[in-house]
């Protein structure tokens, strides 16, 4: 459902493969606009929710077309909490696409978040929250947020809960999912790592009568490897996703950050 | 004679806006708007800018890729309705999620059927959802399927032009009715009927039920009939696959029977039963 | 892909025109003299087109040369046939691999449509899935694998690349090149 984007190269670039080769509108091509309130940011995230924890990554890579911005401007946010730092915030939101959407965005439910606590007394569900986000996505359903969200955080009953957004707000509760630039390269690898696809068990028989591995919640340490190693692959093969993986890990002592340099080339 | 050229040589857009207008004004007098508030771009043309920005179909290069592609079928039977559908979403060619639920439960006695905007479908039949419990509790008896399809078709009427891309059916049980199903699309069409397919792969989803489909079928015939459409249409069609979500809409209200993977389905309906001999399984 | 003196290459069966899935078994490897082998991926016509000329120019050359291709000369081959259509392009993306007789080494290399080769140590990719394969390759690949691991490997990234992406699936062939044999098999891939 959550609509991840193709990765928008700019038409203009250097194209010498049939399959990119520039492609330039004529009279008789889709009208072309003036009213562009968009940039494409690039960058790259991704979520996975275990057993008693959520995992959140993104690159801290900022583009615009073939430039780079900065080499560190975060794409995830804490999400309630208290104070300009958000101490003890137990939801994170990661979001990818436009910057200035995204941040917007980030704002937005924030304020929402806080005014929950504030009105209800209590913390927010990360279940409401993500409906409310969802509406905050959908409420600009004519003029949409560029930017495709993930947010992570744990349930009721203290499990890992992960729900991934289209621009427009279609949502759904997922175990892993990769958003932004890189995604197509990321998500069948964690496809195959996580959710055990195309993987079926040796010891139970012959060519067409084996039987398909069934998924478990993967254990901390070893999403965090899966993590780290989506992302120095989608580096070796994507311009726009670089410079540094930062992680949230969210459990029910807190939010525990992280950072790892990545390649800066 | 000028005059006369000039009122018919228009350009036929423009003669549609002013009726579409009207009748807008004309609605919104008679009825409180169903239209919630919902932000626009600063320009004049909305809807065109909305399709530059996100109609894949119609731009290949949009920015905002919206979800699309479906098969989803529902049809009546002595025993109530079926309903089934894939769960696949596509963002141009590249598959989002093999795990979308396109059956929306409205309540526990009503189903939608989600096909288009994904996010269209989620929304408005949350809202309907919403709707259908408010008449509950200032009627005291609840909604018919007649009346929350029209709740959906005028809803969807009123953002006509604007951009919204969602096929979808209602499948419920009333006393008054009996098992009754309507398809709603954005256009504002709405109908009733016996059987519906809906979504790219509507085409061969009805080959199958078309050719097997009848009225007097037992419920374990009619499970099968809905699970082996949309089997079908997974397999032909690029933009559906992933699961089999099917469900059984009866007096009592639904009944939910099973998310499947087409998968192990497919090659047991291959190996066992001998169809779908188009695919290979020896290499030769 | 390579491996320690072996190499793979692998396609999917699918043939499709858009949405419509017009056949399930259009295998898109070609293979030219016991060693060398081609893989062919965009439009269909050109696929067969393309294969066909190379099996004229390489039998051609074998009776010429009495002697098979080397994979080096091939890919020289199949640059050159390609930007002979410099202005009116075959629409195929080719991806050569063979094991070199002489030397026993491994070679893999790709092209764009109009000839230009990308050598390559690790893998090349090709094809409306090219980019969630460039995702599993790297996440799956390491150097010197053996045979049956890199049968496993290929075969894993292959699988798990055209199951993102609507164009491509319905099950795949996947051939292991050593330097005195070629194993072919066949996989059995989700048909949706």
């Amino acid at each position: 459902m959550a609509s991840l984007f193709q990765q928008s190269m700019p038409s203009t670039g250097p194209g010498y493969s049939f399959a990119s080769a520039p492609t330039h509108h004529s009279s008789s091509g889709p009208r072309q606009h003036a009213f562009y309130p968009y940039t494409d940011n690039g960058g790259s995230t991704l979520g996975i929710s275990g057993a008693t924890f959520t995992i959140l990554a993104g690159d801290t890579r900022s583009t615009s077309g073939y430039n780079i911005n900065s080499r560190y401007a975060p794409k995830l946010f804490r999400i309630g909490g208290d104070g300009p730092e958000n101490e003890g915030a137990r939801i994170v939101l990661s979001v990818v696409g436009f910057a200035a959407d995204g941040n917007a965005l980030k704002e937005r439910l924030d304020t929402m978040v806080k005014m929950y606590r504030y009105q209800h007394g209590k913390e927010i569900s990360v279940h409401a929250c993500a409906q409310r986000l969802s509406h905050i996505l959908y409420g600009k359903r004519f003029f949409p947020y560029y930017v495709t969200a993930i947010l992570g955080g744990l349930d009721d009953e203290g499990k890992g809960a992960l729900y991934s957004y289209d621009p427009v707000g279609s949502y759904e509760r997922e175990q892993c999912r990769a958003a932004g630039a890189a995604s197509s390269l990321i998500m069948p690898f964690l496809d195959n790592q996580v959710n055990l696809k195309n993987q079926y068990d040796p010891a139970s028989g012959e060519g067409l009568e084996k039987v398909m591995r069934v998924p478990e919640p993967l254990p901390q340490e070893t999403v965090e490897q899966l993590v780290r190693d989506a992302f120095t692959s989608a580096v070796e093969r994507h311009i726009e996703v670089g410079d540094g993986l930062q992680m949230m890990i969210i459990t029910k002592e807190g939010v525990q950050e992280t950072f790892t340099p990545l390649k800066k080339d | 004679m000028d005059a006369l050229v000039a009122q018919y040589s228009q350009p036929s857009h423009s003669a549609q806006d002013t009726t579409l207008d009207d009748s807008l004004a004309l609605s919104s007098k008679i009825a409180p708007p169903l239209s919630l508030n919902f932000e626009l771009p600063p320009i004049d043309s909305h809807s065109a800018w909305l399709r530059a920005m996100t109609d894949d179909h119609s731009n290949p290069q949009c920015p905002i890729k919206i979800a699309h592609g479906t098969t989803t079928l529902a049809f009546r039977f002595k025993g109530g309705i079926i309903v089934a559908t894939d769960s696949r979403a596509t963002a141009g060619n590249w598959i989002a999620s093999q795990t979308v639920k396109k059956v929306i439960e409205i309540n526990s006695c009503l189903l939608g059927t989600m096909a288009g905007g994904a996010a269209d479908c989620q929304y408005w039949l949350a809202y309907l959802g919403m709707m259908c419990r408010l008449h509950e509790l200032r009627h005291k008896r609840r909604i018919s399927v007649a009346a929350a399809s029209k709740i959906l078709a005028n809803l969807v009427y009123s953002y006509k032009g604007m951009g919204l891309s969602m096929g979808t059916m209602c499948a419920g049980v009333t006393p008054t009715e009996g098992p009754a199903l309507y398809y709603v699309d954005n256009d504002g069409t709405r109908l009733a009927g016996n059987m519906f397919c809906v979504g790219s792969g509507q085409t061969f989803a009805y080959g199958v039920l078309d050719a097997e489909y009848k009225y007097e079928m037992e419920e374990d015939e009619a499970l099968e009939l809905g699970k082996r459409s949309i089997l079908a249409a997974t397999h032909r069609d690029a933009f559906s696959g992933g699961f089999i979500n099917l469900y059984h809409v009866k007096e009592e209200g639904w009944v939910k029977h099973g998310f499947m993977d087409t998968n192990p389905i497919f090659w047991k309906t291959k190996l066992e039963k001998g169809e779908f001999s188009n695919v290979t399984s020896k290499l030769e | 892909m390579v491996g320690k003196d072996c190499v793979a290459i692998a396609c999917d069966l699918r043939l499709g025109l858009q949405a419509l899935t017009v056949s399930n078994n259009f295998p898109k490897i070609f293979s030219y003299g016991s060693q060398v082998h081609l893989g062919l991926t965009g439009l269909a016509t050109d696929v067969s087109s393309v294969s066909e000329l190379f099996r004229y120019k390489v039998n051609m050359y074998r009776l010429r040369e009495e002697r098979d291709i080397s994979p080096q000369t091939f890919a020289n081959l199949v640059s050159s046939s390609l930007y002979e259509r410099r202005f009116g392009p075959w629409f195929v993306s080719p991806v050569v691999a063979g094991i070199n007789q002489t030397d026993g080494k491994p070679f893999i290399c790709g092209f764009d449509s109009i000839g230009c080769i990308d050598f390559a140590k690790d893998f090349i990719v090709s094809g409306t899935a090219s980019d969630q394969l460039f995702g599993t390759c790297e996440g799956l690949w390491e150097p010197n694998l053996g045979p049956e691991d890199l049968f496993e490997t290929i075969s894993q990234a292959l699988l798990n690349a055209v199951d993102r992406d609507a164009l491509s699936g319905w099950g795949a062939h996947v051939y292991i090149i050593e330097k005195d044999k070629v194993t072919k098999r066949l996989l059995k891939g989700r048909q949706d």
